[in-house]
């Protein structure tokens, strides 16, 4: 098996600036509505008061994410044209000529990378700018991240440099897909499963 | 080469003597005026769009040419624009430097990478206007630029003649800021200054919407503008104290403060403290504790801590006694009784007789009195403590006072000049020396506050040095007659009291004319009787000064990147053509082009950057870099600190003036509003609208501030259908006083009070103090029939309350309730 | 509400095909088995209502294109049958009318023996099974949506398919003892509009659905609470979901197939007794019944398609 690609998230760097989003959306055309990199804000916690006083103890953090590449994605898997594939690199990919716009990935995949453009009536997701990368480039969130939190490469490398955290609130059981994703969790980060918090900007992701 | 630059101050504000040439250094400020509004929306697609990947890699013609994002941010960021058939296809980030602090790259932030829509945008302002209708009525026709140089020339020749120069006013506005010809901010150096102080003058302004009250805080406190330590110095502190400073969305450029906070935290991982009404990014990405207060309790929160450090011992008596004036009795100027120092005020036995313990402090600020005897021993028993505010604190009716009081904070644990400490103000960052030859001199010597304007508009000779703060003159002669209003936003959207200004801009009786340079269709600029269409700094060169960046030196030399679009012209040109009209046009240009002058600023700022690129090597890398040089410090008062008799400050005794002589003569000489008071101390005061008001008041009982946000720069980039999509305008409230009144998360409320009505989406939210509500900064006035503003703008909620010092704006002072809409 | 009304369209009239060619089937059978009518009788009974299956899985099949982003691709959903149940779903899907087709064809021209096309019907409705199956797979397989990915998906399609399959043919058997009677009224035929023995078989039949309604009904009652307590139990997610199970359109989701199945159930039970005399009110009832429920389920239908909240972000 050639090398697999995946992507890399250091949590305590996010400030939930939505760069990465809107750098996506500039390389790619993206229409409002359509968005394949998101930020999720999540959060908890509660206060307590005595008075005319009150003292907090609560927590939030962001949570940046698009398609993760996964070692199962579930997308192909139940995709009935077989327009959504996975590349040799590991990258999972939408085959435009195939695809009939039926939106069952987008039903499938727990992180919404598969997202349907109304407009092409069929549906669209994040390549990891194959055509960047083919140029020597980054991937356009990656370098248009101000805070330097995104990285990409083979996943055994980010692995090894990041670790393999992969579940922490919001994101889903990594047991469902195995996505190819690293993240360096925020001290007030919480294991998928585990949480106490919401998502406070359901509306954005 | 001078020290580490800050904020800038206007020349009549800054006692500390601190020259134009070193203000210039400084890039933006934060706060007030922007630009632009329109009621219709780009939908679905994308101007621009349609070049796909691969087609771009087929198509030779596509070019990446430098440019840059000149908004008001305290940031300043190369783009590079991509440019296919004479369309901008693409906005990329800076792709130069490395990740090290001094020579980091500049990535642009969320709003940059969105230029695309902002210079395609619906909104764009085509041809010169004259309204036909009455003011802000809406109704238009178009004319020539003749016709329009014509009418704008006729009308500023009359009111000369008619009222003198002093009549004649350039409004506040940070629309475009950065560039050294396409300026508007600072005043002095926008195109329109000089063609107007060539024609004789114009009525000046100081201070700004972003830091009046600090400003005129630092101005008796330590005489003058200094900054704090910067923020790559917290690796020298073991303990970092932000007070309402968030540069995590405030400085939000990856070359930026955000980058440098985050980066020295990372390698010296140094515990900070967030206070703050707000869970900000800051405290979720750089703070280890939050101290939740409520807005304007910042002065109380630092009495309560005095209050523990004095009568545990733990001040720095020595730094107290050696630097500073009016710490105790011992240290007061001659004259002035016992009891007036701050000692005898914080232990209760100044005029108030109220010891000012942290059980006093408690229920002002929200703060439990427990936690403040803890944060004073920690503050106080640490060394050293980097401490600095931003200008939400100061944003206040008592922010000169609340500014001082931490300002104090640092004086009394003697943290000031020395590496890892501070002076509490905001933090400074090192800025390229570039030079200006463009900027000359306004020959009119009247100055009003900033903020003043509106009055200035409707009872300007009522106006005095003693009532009013005038400057330059005791009295102003006449009201504002000719406003002209170059990008920005703050003849309306960003002024206190929006329904309140409207009212007195209809009235073309009193402002005859208002003249609107703009690049889209502001909230502002619908009030003007004529618009200027302005081009953007993508369809025009200019050399951009740089942004906020710890360390780092760098300029950018921004190419025009497309030809002007529509009908727009460059604001040079509009001047030129003025000053044909005004018999001043020689004067004027020098006889330089655009481009000419650009080259002509290089070779004068060559002087004192001797390593600037030649022109046409700048044009090829488009931004470059110049670390602080070594000999540079960037840890402000140093000197003073170790020798106050051989480098006093420019304050009356030399001194940190904790006891100011100049504010206890003010207390007693000028005359304020009702309610008001100044203080020789930087007492806690309540006033108008308070903390403690709101906790009586049953009609509103919330205070609303209005911080700044992702989404624009002010209102620079509002309307944007990516950052919309992205940052959706919402206001933030507590989950108690959510509840209490059956609102939920993301659904729409009502926040009000007797100067107007706004309907917004709430987020329901435990980061933010009980008892108040934020609603963002910036958003555009869209009032709907019922006269509802349903763009939900803080300032249908705010007033022209002023400070009573510096006569700043007191846009985070304001009492509202909120209901279920 | 009915954003995926394509889906709900196509997946109600293809399960109410499915459910009342197997309801058909179980006719013929006890008819021969326990009432010992020939095949021919028997056909004369249930072959309008088989023709009626036919239009409704049509009806179906189109309503799915609507669904699709690209319908020019459609062909490509064969692709993945080896892996996707969207894949074999369309695959039995098109199977089901194929055989039906052929199937339908043999009984109205009387092709083949009667066990030969016995032996169809009975690969059809197997074939038939399985597009309900693969249709609720498509859901249920899931792991990202808690509301749909539990053995209770399989469940309320089979529910569906039945209750719906078994009103729709009671109400298109009693059509059509309406429409011959009608018929022979309006041309005053000497023939018996319908024969004493088909209306034995009918009035049979319909106490047959009757009690297979309710008690489906009663099944259905038994699976929503546990459904519901299900995903109480879950996360963020499933609790979302079930918030789609609360309001006022999935009372009256309760309440329509309550009344269709149950009240009028009821009644139609005892009108099978009395129907030679005057066969109108069972008419009435089983028309209502089924109508009743059907939007009942087009309803329910529609709430299942908007309990889809995924876990993760
Ligand atoms: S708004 Fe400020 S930080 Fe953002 S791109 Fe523009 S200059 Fe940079």
């Amino acid at each position: 098996m050639a090398t697999q690609l995946g992507f890399y998230f250091d949590q305590t760097r996010c400030n939930g600036c939505k760069a990465c989003q809107v750098a996506c959306k500039d390389k790619h055309d993206l229409p409002v509505g359509v968005t394949w990199r998101r930020v999720a804000e999540h959060g908890g916690g509660s206060w307590q008061s005595d008075g005319d006083t009150f003292s907090p103890s609560v927590f939030a953090t962001y949570m940046s994410t698009a398609c993760n590449h996964c070692e199962r994605p579930v997308c192909a898997e139940v995709c009935p044209t077989t327009a959504m594939h996975q590349r040799d690199d590991g990258v999972v990919a939408v085959d435009d000529d195939l695809c009939v716009g039926c939106r069952y990935c987008e039903w499938a995949c727990p992180y919404s990378a598969p997202q349907y453009n109304a407009e092409l009536g069929s549906m669209t997701k994040c390549d990891l700018c194959t055509d960047y990368r083919e140029e020597g480039l980054e991937p356009a969130c990656v370098a248009g991240c101000p805070s330097r939190a995104l990285d990409w490469g083979p996943i055994d490398e980010l692995r090894e440099r990041y670790g393999d955290v992969d579940a922490i609130e919001p994101l889903p059981d990594p047991a469902i897909t195995e996505p190819r994703l690293v993240i360096t969790p925020h001290r007030d980060a919480q294991m998928t499963g585990s949480g106490t918090g919401t998502i406070k900007n359901p509306l954005e992701v | 080469m001078t020290a580490i630059s800050d904020h800038p101050t206007s020349s009549d504000a800054s006692p500390g003597g601190i020259s134009r040439r070193s203000f210039l250094k400084w890039s933006a400020v934060a706060g007030g005026g922007v630009a632009l509004v329109s009621g219709t929306r780009q939908l679905g697609l994308l101007p621009g769009a349609g070049l796909s990947a691969s087609a771009q890699e087929e198509a030779s013609g596509v070019e990446t040419i430098w440019s840059s994002c000149n908004v008001n941010c305290g940031s300043r960021c190369p783009l590079r624009m991509q440019v296919a058939d004479g369309r901008v296809v693409r906005v990329l980030p800076d792709n130069t430097g490395d990740d090290a602090l001094g020579s980091q790259q500049v990535r642009a932030c969320v709003r940059g990478l969105s230029y695309r829509q902002r210079l395609y945008s619906p909104d764009r302002i085509k041809t010169p206007m004259r309204r036909v209708g009455e003011r802000g009525s809406g109704d238009w026709e178009e004319i020539s630029w003749e016709e329009a140089y014509d009418e704008i020339a006729d009308s500023m020749k009359r009111i000369i003649e008619e009222y003198g120069n002093e009549a004649l006013y350039l409004n506040y506005g940070t629309g475009t800021l950065g560039g050294t010809i396409t300026s508007s901010w600072p005043p002095i150096s926008t195109p329109f200054s000089r063609l107007f102080s060539l024609a004789g003058g114009y009525l000046n302004h100081y201070a700004d919407y972003s830091t009046a009250q600090i400003q005129g805080a630092v101005q008796y406190h330590y005489g003058g503008w200094i900054g704090s330590n910067s923020l790559d110095d917290a690796k020298n502190a073991n303990l970092v104290v932000m007070f309402g400073n968030n540069p995590f969305e405030t400085r939000m450029s990856g070359g930026g403060e955000i980058y440098v906070s985050q980066q020295t935290r990372e390698q010296a991982k140094v515990k900070t403290i967030i206070i703050d009404p707000r869970y900000s990014d800051t405290a979720m990405g750089l703070g280890d504790e939050w101290v939740a207060l409520r807005p304007g309790t910042d002065s109380a929160l630092v009495a309560g801590m005095a209050h523990v450090m004095i009568t545990e011992d733990l001040v720095d008596q020595e730094f107290l006694d050696r630097c500073c004036q009016g710490y105790d009795d011992e240290h007061l100027p001659d004259g002035v009784p016992a009891g007036s120092s701050y000692k005898a005020y914080i232990l209760g036995d100044g005029p108030d007789g109220e010891a000012k313990t942290p059980e006093w402090a408690a229920p002002i600020t929200g703060v439990p009195a427990g936690t403040i005897t803890r944060l004073a021993r920690e503050i106080a028993t640490t060394k050293p403590v980097l401490i600095n505010q931003g200008w939400g604190p100061q944003r206040h009716v008592n922010g000169e006072n609340q500014a001082r009081a931490i300002f104090t904070l640092c004086a009394l644990t003697g943290n000031v000049g020395i590496p890892g400490g501070g002076t509490g103000e905001r933090e400074g960052s090192y800025g390229l020396p570039l030079a200006n030859p463009f900027v000359i001199d306004n020959p009119v010597e009247a100055s009003i506050p900033v903020f003043a304007w509106t009055d200035a508009v409707e009872k300007g000779p009522e106006m005095t040095a003693t009532n009013a703060g005038v400057r330059g003159v005791d009295r102003l002669e006449v009201p504002i007659k000719f406003i002209l209003n170059y990008a920005s936003n703050a003849l309306v959207n960003q002024h206190g009291d929006i329904n309140r200004t409207i009212e007195l801009l209809k009235d073309d009786s009193k402002c005859e004319m208002i003249v609107n340079v703009e690049n889209r269709m502001t909230v502002s600029a619908r009030y003007a009787d004529i618009v200027l269409p302005d081009t953007t700094n993508a369809e025009q060169m200019d050399l951009a000064s740089q942004g906020s960046a710890g360390n780092m030196g760098y300029a950018i030399l921004a190419s025009q990147v497309i030809e002007p679009l529509y009908d727009c012209r460059t604001v040079y040109e509009m001047c030129t053509e003025l000053a044909k009209r005004l018999d001043i046009e020689e004067e004027f240009t020098e006889g330089r082009t655009q481009e000419e002058w650009i080259r002509h600023i290089l070779d004068a700022s060559r002087e004192d950057i001797p390593d600037l690129p030649s022109f046409e090597d700048f044009k090829e890398m488009g931004i470059w870099r110049e670390p602080n040089p070594p000999e540079v410090g960037y840890v402000p008062l140093q000197d003073f600190r170790e020798d106050p008799e051989e480098h006093p400050l420019p304050t009356p005794s030399g001194r940190i003036e904790i006891f100011s002589s100049e504010l206890w003569e003010m207390a007693e000489t000028w005359e304020l509003p009702e309610g008001q008071r100044i203080t020789a101390l930087p007492e806690h005061l309540s006033m108008q609208e308070s903390a403690e008001v709101a906790r009586s008041d049953d009609t509103y009982p919330l205070q609303c501030i209005a911080h700044h946000v992702k989404q624009r720069t002010h209102s620079t980039y509002g309307h944007i259908p990516w950052l919309e999509e992205a940052h959706p305008h919402v206001a933030w409230i507590h989950p108690w006083d959510a509840e209490e009144r059956g609102i939920a998360n993301d659904e729409k409320m009502y926040v009000f009070n007797d100067r107007g009505r706004i309907r917004v989406s709430a987020r329901v939210t435990n980061r933010i103090a009980p008892g108040t509500v934020s609603v963002p900064h910036g958003a555009w006035y869209e009032p709907d029939e019922q006269g509802v503003d349903v763009g939900g703008s803080p300032n249908t909620l705010t007033s022209w309350l002023q400070s009573p010092i510096h006569k700043g704006n007191a846009q985070h002072t304001m009492l509202v309730q909120v209901e279920r809409a | 509400m009915f954003t995926d009304l394509s889906m709900v369209v196509f997946t109600v009239f293809a399960q109410m095909s499915v459910g009342a060619f197997i309801v058909l089937g179980a006719v013929q059978v006890y008819a021969r088995v326990q009432g010992g009518r020939s095949a021919e009788d028997v056909d004369r009974v249930t072959d309008p209502a088989l023709y009626a299956v036919g239009v409704t899985l049509a009806l179906g099949l189109i309503a799915s294109i609507f669904h699709l982003g690209t319908p020019m691709n459609a062909i490509n959903v064969l692709r993945h049958v080896d892996s996707s149940w969207l894949s074999r779903e369309i695959a039995f899907g098109l199977a089901f009318a194929g055989l039906g087709f052929v199937f339908a064809a043999t009984q109205y021209f009387k092709w083949g023996s009667a066990a030969l096309r016995q032996a169809l019907a009975a690969l059809t409705a197997l074939v038939g099974v399985g597009l309900v199956v693969s249709m609720s797979m498509i859901y249920a397989s899931l792991d990202a949506v808690p509301a749909w990915s539990t053995w209770v998906t399989p469940a309320q399609f089979a529910i569906t398919t039945l209750l719906l399959g078994s009103l729709a043919v009671g109400a298109a058997f009693m059509g059509t003892v309406m429409w011959r009677r009608r018929q022979a009224a309006d041309e005053e035929a000497e023939e018996p509009t319908t024969d004493a023995g088909d209306l034995e078989t009918i009035s049979t039949s319909l106490k047959g659905i009757a009690v297979a309604s309710i008690v489906l009904l009663g099944a259905a009652f038994v699976v929503i609470p546990l459904h519901l307590n299900e995903l109480s139990q879950g996360g963020a997610a499933a609790v979302a979901s079930a918030e789609v199970f609360s309001g006022a359109m999935f009372a009256l989701r309760l309440a329509l197939v309550f009344l269709g199945a149950g009240l009028l159930g009821f009644f139609v039970y005892r009108f099978a007794a009395r129907m030679e005399s005057n066969p109108q009110p069972l008419a009435v009832v089983a028309t209502v019944a089924f109508g009743l429920v059907f939007v009942g389920e087009f309803i329910g239908r529609s709430l299942f398609y908007e309990s889809m909240t995924r876990i993760g972000m």
